[in-house]
């Protein structure tokens, strides 16, 4: 196995076999990372805890819930709004954050009284909002607090009020995964095949793993509604708390992050027979091959091929102007756990650049079959790093950027390696194609940008040049580009908005969109309010 | 066809699986086999011109819309394929499920694949 020994990781021999160098002849067989274990004493490590994962990632995306964290507010606040996992109906899950403010009095003598006054102060105090998912932390955990009884009786007093209750503590996992992993099951067990949804399509999908980061979810949904198809639920990325209830009744599972929500689509998929899609929706090949097979599924390929065709001709010269320009950028691709794998083929061959390095915080061993798969020879892939090896790494490879989250960016950017936040994302939204090309340029204008060139003078003992004046970052990108290319009248700088996401709305809003009815297979316009809230009725 | 150069036809579809495909990832052992067997079976049906849809299932629409997409994007990006006769597309296919069985499972060291549960 061509482990690497990280000079930095010698005194904790345990570390080795959590990195590998890929080699030109090595397959998975051969090279591949531990993944998904308990984070070794002694090292740093950059994961979250599993309440984190649970509620953070896969929880708070969902709209007009109530999201309360049920231990000490220092839970809920230090990890609060670390994700644009932004909604269309005013973004209520971003603004508020809830904690029942556990303290010592309650660890001794029990929160459960306390939580259940804290449910009723949250529900009158936001009488629009009809759902909460409560997340026990580690201390409610420890102590014992039956939350489930508790919203059980809010429940019954409060009739029409639907809780969720996840029991994900901080320590029920090596790291935000175990907590993924729990909050998939629970809301499974706990609220799916509860409705009956309208369906107004011949079409219908789940779209799985998916959390509208910046807009995402709305920039792939404009695709799935020109091809005709109803989403019934998205988990949970601008999701419905009703419409997640309805799961069970999709035709397929259309799954984007596997490494966050595989789980409820394999349970979904054993227990009601959906199957499950994989998909990757970054990128301009990896958006098609997605719209194609899920064309194919539905025998609505043409519908497809002509999203492809229009998308290609609007954004692929955008794409291509960027590409000319980042031919050979170094990177190192240090996502959370799927971005790596999602990514690192599509930048290559895209965009022209060269992964150095692909590394995981929270991925499991699955995920470094597929990042280590999908990377070149050559590349350094590595689980669970340390913040030391994550320096080491950075120092010996001399990257041009590193797209990660924000805690290993402000430390990347401290020896002077620009950083792109790929979690929150910088000018997102990055995925389908408009996506892609926001990426592309928001990895130009990292690469390029003419202040970044600052830094790497030390004042203290640098000659500061005073001869050179204004810089721009085409000034910059173009040294080495042919005349051909420079003059070309095909390629163009990325017309995106500002926020496309307005547009994506307002074209909602004119409801353009038509699709085919159930029975009769005849394409019409659905009722707007259809489209935005669809009718959800209880079931036994 | 002589092994070798199905061989190493064979290691361009595999290529082809490991930078673009995720359908051979599900985390257990047991869930991979079944994936590879569906759909490289039914790829090679498309690919040599046969019919490739056992039932109206769901799940079968499922594997068949992947072989489809798959079938398209070899031909797209092996152009040999479409000069290549049934029997030899059998060949190389047969070697491919081969090498993916032992990748993803029997050589794999993946430690999670063997878990009882999802
Ligand atoms: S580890 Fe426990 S105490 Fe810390 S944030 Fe997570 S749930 Fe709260």
């Amino acid at each position: 196995m061509p482990y690497h020994q990280f000079k930095c990781s010698e005194c904790i021999p345990e570390r080795l076999q959590h990195a590998v160098d890929k080699g030109v002849d090595e397959d998975l067989t051969s090279a591949l990372p531990l993944g998904y274990l308990n984070t070794i004493p002694g090292t740093i490590s950059e994961r979250g805890c599993a309440y984190c994962g649970a509620k953070h990632v896969i929880g708070t995306p969902m709209k007009n819930v109530i999201h309360l964290s049920h231990g000490p507010v220092g839970c809920t606040y230090d990890t609060w709004q670390t994700k644009r996992y932004i909604s269309d109906d005013g973004n209520f899950q971003l603004k508020y954050t809830f904690a029942s403010d556990v303290k010592e009095s309650n660890v001794v003598f029990g929160a459960e009284k306390m939580l259940k006054k804290n449910i009723i102060e949250a529900f009158k105090a936001f009488p629009q909002i009809h759902n909460m998912n409560i997340y026990s932390t580690c201390a409610t955990a420890l102590i014992g607090d039956d939350i489930n009884a508790v919203a059980e009786e809010v429940m019954e007093e409060m009739p029409g009020k639907k809780i969720f209750v996840c029991n994900s503590p901080g320590f029920a996992g090596p790291s935000q995964s175990g907590g993924h992993h729990k909050i998939n099951l629970q809301f499974l067990n706990q609220w799916v095949g509860t409705g009956e949804p309208e369906i107004y399509s011949k079409y219908v999908i789940n779209y799985i793993g998916e959390y509208n980061i910046q807009g995402d979810q709305e920039i792939m949904r404009d695709y799935f509604y020109r091809m005709g198809i109803q989403i019934l639920a998205t988990f949970t990325g601008n999701g419905r708390f009703d419409d997640l209830r309805c799961l069970h009744k999709a035709h397929l599972n259309v799954l984007e992050c596997a490494r966050s929500a595989e789980y409820i689509c394999d349970e979904l998929r054993v227990r009601y027979g959906i199957p499950r899609m994989d998909i990757d929706g970054f990128g301009f090949e990896a958006t098609a091959d997605s719209l194609r097979k899920i064309g194919y599924f539905f025998g609505i390929e043409d519908k497809a091929e002509q999203i492809i065709a229009e998308e290609y001709a609007r954004w692929k010269p955008e794409l291509d102007w960027y590409a000319a320009r980042l031919q050979g950028v170094k990177m190192c691709l240090w996502p959370g756990g799927s971005k790596l794998w999602h990514w690192a083929h599509m930048l290559k061959t895209e965009i022209g650049i060269n992964v150095v390095s692909v590394y995981t915080k929270f991925g499991h061993q699955g995920d470094m079959e597929k990042g280590v798969s999908r990377c070149e020879p050559g590349a350094l892939a590595i689980d669970d790093p340390n913040e030391l090896e994550g320096l080491e790494a950075m120092y010996e490879l001399k990257p041009d950027l590193i797209m990660t989250g924000k805690r290993p960016g402000e430390v990347a950017k401290k020896i002077r390696v620009p950083y792109l936040n790929v979690h929150g994302y910088h000018n997102g939204p990055y995925k389908g194609f408009e996506g892609w090309v926001r990426l592309a340029r928001d990895i130009y204008n990292c690469v390029y940008s003419p202040a970044h060139s600052l830094v790497h003078l030390d004042i203290s003992k640098d000659e500061i040049p005073t001869d050179k004046g204004f810089v721009t970052r085409q000034m910059l990108s173009d040294v080495n580009l042919s005349d051909e290319i420079k003059n070309s009248t095909e390629l163009r700088e990325c017309t995106s908005d500002y926020d496309p996401i307005p547009r994506l709305r307002k074209k909602l809003e004119e409801n353009l969109y038509t699709f085919p009815d159930p029975e009769t297979g005849e394409w019409r316009q659905v009722p707007l309010e259809k489209l935005k809230k669809n009718k959800v009725v209880d079931v036994e | 066809m002589d092994k070798n150069v199905a061989e190493e036809k064979m290691a361009q579809l595999e290529w082809y699986i490991s930078k673009h495909c995720l359908w051979q990832y599900n985390s257990r052992g047991w869930d991979r086999l079944i994936q590879n067997e569906r759909i490289l079976t039914k790829t090679k049906q498309v690919l040599r011109g046969e019919n490739a849809k056992d039932d109206d299932t769901t799940a079968d629409r499922y594997y068949w819309s992947e072989a489809m997409s798959l079938a398209g994007a070899f031909k797209r990006y092996f152009p040999w394929i479409t000069e290549t006769s049934k029997d030899d597309i059998a060949q190389i296919l047969d070697l491919l499920k081969e090498r993916m069985d032992f990748t993803m499972v029997k050589g794999s060291l993946n430690q999670e694949l063997i878990k009882q549960q999802y």
